[in-house]
């Protein structure tokens, strides 16, 4: 019930940075992260977001800390649509542990082997829509 | 059976096309509109690591709080920055007076650069939950206050200002992480310091404001100051941050926090 609280007031705050309210988008990638705020993760209140065609691809650089593990959440609020997101280093090599993707949720999650700048790759996989709104979070713990 | 188990891997099949991401990709390759911009982290990202570490003297780092709005603008975010920094470290350090302090200096200075109303109710948050001693809910209200005092300021066309309020807090940030380090040097803390795509970041907002900020004796300084910081952050292969580094990083940074806050304005 505080975790739903927490959310609900997340959302009620949050705004993406590309200036545009992707309302739904957004919720639906708080609603993804929610699980994880019982298991210690810091959820960050800005977020993240815009819209793509499909196969269009968002690059977000990232300044990660080792000692410390992330988990990225994205979604869509397009029904059917499958937005997902991976974490690469400076180099471009693939270094997330672990990623999913359900229905129009996604999750990356990375334990830094070093500290430094990281590029986060969001694509929209699939979709019907000209235009998919997407949104995307963070955690860290 | 055999269709069950045909279909099963088709299933699977298909999902694991879905789920597979190219295990390289050439960064340098996509165009600059495809990459947004770089992420800023929140003081306590790098706090959170230092605990882990060992037991900072997180105390030893915090500095008395005599805040007061400048009638330049520019000092006055750069200071609304610090003083959110402030408040991460009074987290870390367990002071709830301190941090209540934060709430009440948070909306002083926010008045000053006319969002007060913005940051009203994440304020009152921050003093009712360090009365508490909720320390993961103050670090989410600080959170959120830097958040919503940038939103207003981009809200009143000052998005360059809302930047400072960043680099503000960045500088107080690292400062503090330099002083923990320096005083208990280990390659890992040295290594949080490792930060160039942030660096860079700030150097290209500060180069592309509008020249009347870019100007300030402040932010001149700023620009100057990180030029210089900026290979002492390299890693250098194997050897990583050296503690001469760190102990130079901390002696720039020191100067300009205390150039933000002392500056008559």
């Amino acid at each position: 019930m505080k975790a739903r609280l927490l959310i609900t007031t997340f959302l009620a705050l949050a705004i993406c940075r590309s200036g545009a309210m992707v309302d739904d988008a957004l919720s639906f990638a708080y609603e993804a992260a929610n699980p994880y705020v019982a298991e210690g993760f810091t959820v960050r209140e800005e977020a993240w977001g815009g819209d793509l065609e499909e196969g269009g691809q968002k690059g977000i650089r990232h300044q990660l800390f080792k000692g410390n593990e992330y988990w990225f959440w994205t979604a869509t609020d397009v029904e059917g649509a499958e937005v997902s997101v991976h974490i690469y280093d400076s180099q471009g090599n693939l270094v997330e542990e672990e990623s999913w993707t359900k229905e129009r949720f996604s999750g990356a999650r990375v334990v830094p082997k070093q500290t430094g700048t990281y590029f986060l790759l969001v694509k929209v996989e699939k979709s019907k829509a000209d235009r998919t709104a997407w949104a995307m979070v963070y955690g860290y713990r | 059976m055999r269709t069950t188990v045909s279909i099963l891997i088709v299933v699977f099949t298909t999902h694991v096309l879905h789920a597979q991401p190219a295990k390289r990709i050439n960064v340098d390759e996509f165009p600059a509109a495809v990459i947004d911009d770089v992420v800023v982290p929140v003081p306590s990202e790098v706090f959170v690591v230092l605990d882990k570490l060992g037991s900072p003297n997180w105390k030893s780092v915090m500095r008395e709080d005599n805040s007061k709005p400048s009638e330049d603008r520019v000092q006055t975010a750069l200071l609304l920055g610090t003083v959110i920094a402030d408040g991460f470290i009074a987290v870390q350090a367990g002071d709830a007076e301190a941090v209540k302090n934060t709430g009440r200096t948070v909306l002083n200075l926010a008045g000053a650069i006319g969002v007060r109303k913005s940051v009203i109710a994440r304020s009152n948050s921050i003093i009712a939950a360090a009365d508490k001693r909720e320390w993961p809910r103050v670090r989410r209200e600080l959170d959120g206050a830097l958040q919503d005092v940038r939103n207003a300021m981009i809200e009143l066309q000052d998005e360059q200002l809302a930047q400072l309020v960043s680099l503000g807090g960045w500088l107080r940030g690292t400062e503090a992480l330099t002083l923990i380090v320096s005083n208990d040097y280990s390659k890992d803390g040295a290594e949080l310091l490792h930060q160039p795509g942030l660096l860079d970041y700030f150097d290209e907002r500060l180069r592309n404001m509008s020249p009347r900020l870019r100007d300030n004796a402040l932010t001149s300084e700023i620009q100057t100051q990180l030029a210089t910081i900026r290979p002492l952050i390299d890693t250098k292969g194997e050897a990583g941050i050296s503690s001469e580094s760190v102990l130079r990083i901390r002696d720039i940074t020191s100067h300009l926090v205390q150039s933000i806050t002392s500056r008559e304005g």
